[in-house]
């Protein structure tokens, strides 16, 4: 199943990709897949380990090299102009780690000057002071918390203020206030018109902060709505039934309904 | 859509240059490590200045370094950083991977430089060793391309090996047999067989370029042959390090 948009011409989007292939020697990881992310738009992509999700961020990103199909981001080909949609995203890996040796300040200036984006002292500490570390600018990346370290890899991802901003599961290993706090700052974002692409395994929070899903099985997507629509269509399929426990249809049913419930390595 | 402005690759490779520098700058005690070796084996061989004469003693001692540099500083922080995943943080910001190595290697430029300088001043002050002025700056020029060498077999090792303690201990080993190998080959210590190995070896070309070039009246047939395969070694060993080369270790 394909993003009914996603091929029709949309010039504002920030994300759109079409026909994407990905193989590992002869394994087909990504097959055929299509999706597209609007500006002010959260749209998670979900699946079971070893779905598809990472590798088709990892295509979108650059990291590596779709075998067919065409990625552009914020109209840019990640192809033929790799710089530009990089400069068009900002990126918050699953392991994200910065050179232990410099101070959080270091690593901002660092950033700031790859995304263009000059930076004197002054701003750097403000912008420290607005996510709550400004006591962090001189420690080492490795001396912050897990949460203290997200908020920093959020800032570098997005000190540029891209169109596109890319999560890969962004809470996992958060506290529940940490987890809090970064949503509220990803809302913000779309807010403010970013478009943003993320992976989770909460279904809770892909129900209720996704403003559109898509659900990848063995490479394919195999289901794209909002949440509740895809909540209202597979009401009735036998196997979400099966799924469900609490009476009432959950995203996190119609995911198990839809994937199986096989544990995945 | 508005459109997306690129920084320019100076601002890109001058700010990469920067921190490149500084974590090199709080790793000083192992960039010290690399530069102390071939110190004390120059200071240790001073009895052998009158014997073998002053360039051939000093280009030994330039080897070291080059070899130190090359295999244990730009290898094994090549490792680590891909190893942690601080590669793949700079290939999503729009830093191209020629900018990305080329930051790298100007670091790895300046301690061959420096390397070179204290061996020279070493070798001046406390073993007497004096040069002419075109002997010290052909010298460092050729430091300069025989340390590329050791660079490019360094990418060779990171190519071949994703385990950052794999590298480590590789390239100490490696390390470990040219040092030993080479010296002591030179010296002719290990018989005349290994001699000859040792002299078309990257240890033994890059010694002889080095100590030519120190003396330039030296220079003949046999430098430009040794210079000659010394950029053959450079040219294999940076094809292959580079198409062996992952960004990651998955």
């Amino acid at each position: 199943m394909n993003d009914p948009i996603a091929n029709s011409n949309h010039t504002s989007l920030v994300l759109q990709v079409e026909g994407l292939n990905v193989y590992y020697g002869a394994f087909h990881a990504v097959r055929g897949v299509s999706f597209n992310v609007r500006p002010g738009e959260i749209f998670g992509l979900l699946g079971p380990n070893g779905a598809g999700k990472t590798s088709t961020l990892s295509a979108v990103e650059g990291l590596l090299k779709p075998q067919s199909g065409t990625i552009r981001v914020a109209g840019y080909s990640t192809r033929e102009q790799p710089l530009y949609a990089r400069a068009s995203m900002g990126v918050q890996l699953q392991a994200t780690s910065f050179q232990p040796e410099l101070t959080i300040s270091e690593i901002i200036k660092l950033y700031g000057g790859i995304y263009g984006v000059p930076l004197s002292k002054e701003k750097i500490d403000a912008i420290l002071s607005n996510i709550k570390l400004q006591d962090a600018a001189n420690k080492r990346y490795g001396q912050l918390s897990g949460g203290q370290q997200q908020r920093v890899s959020l800032l570098i991802a997005t000190i540029h203020e891209p169109k596109l901003l890319l999560m890969d599961e962004p809470t996992t290993g958060l506290d529940p206030q940490s987890r809090r706090q970064l949503w509220e700052r990803i809302e913000a974002m779309r807010e403010k018109g970013h478009g943003i692409l993320l992976t989770t395994h909460s279904m809770e929070e892909a129900e209720s902060v996704c403003d559109r899903i898509a659900i990848i099985d063995h490479g394919t997507i195999i289901a794209i709505d909002t949440p509740q629509a895809l909540i209202d269509t597979n009401r009735g399929n036998p196997e979400v039934i099966r799924a469900s426990r609490k009476g009432k249809i959950t995203l996190e049913d119609v995911f198990i309904g839809l994937t199986g419930t096989e544990i995945r390595s | 859509m508005s459109t997306t402005t690129l920084p320019s690759t100076y601002t890109v490779y001058s700010h990469l240059l920067r921190a490149d520098l500084t974590t090199q700058w709080r790793n000083r005690r192992a960039s010290l490590l690399v530069v102390l070796v071939p110190t004390i084996i120059l200071l240790s061989w001073k009895g052998l200045v009158p014997k073998f004469g002053g360039a051939f003693v000093l280009s030994n001692c330039i080897t070291v370094g080059l070899t130190a540099i090359g295999l244990m500083g730009y290898s094994n922080t090549v490792a680590r950083d891909r190893d942690k995943g601080i590669f793949q943080r700079l290939r999503v910001a729009p830093a191209s991977n020629w900018t990305i190595m080329a930051s790298r290697l100007t670091v790895q430029l300046l301690m061959i430089v420096i390397t070179t300088l204290v061996l020279f001043l070493v070798g001046y002050k406390f073993d007497g060793i004096t040069i002419t002025a075109g002997g010290y700056v052909g010298g460092l020029l050729i430091a300069i391309i025989g340390g590329a060498v050791y660079l490019s077999l360094g990418q060779v090792i990171v190519g071949l090996i994703k385990n950052p303690e794999t590298v480590n201990v590789t390239t100490r080993l490696v390390y470990f047999a040219f040092i030993m190998i080479g010296m002591f080959g030179e010296l002719g210590v290990l018989g005349k067989e290994v001699g000859e190995a040792v002299k078309w070896s990257p240890y033994g070309t890059v010694k002889h370029i080095v100590s030519a070039a120190l003396t330039p009246s030296t220079w003949n047939e046999h430098s430009w042959m040794a210079l000659l395969v010394t950029l053959g070694y450079t040219f294999v060993f940076a094809f292959l390090g580079i198409k062996w080369f992952r960004w990651n270790t998955r």
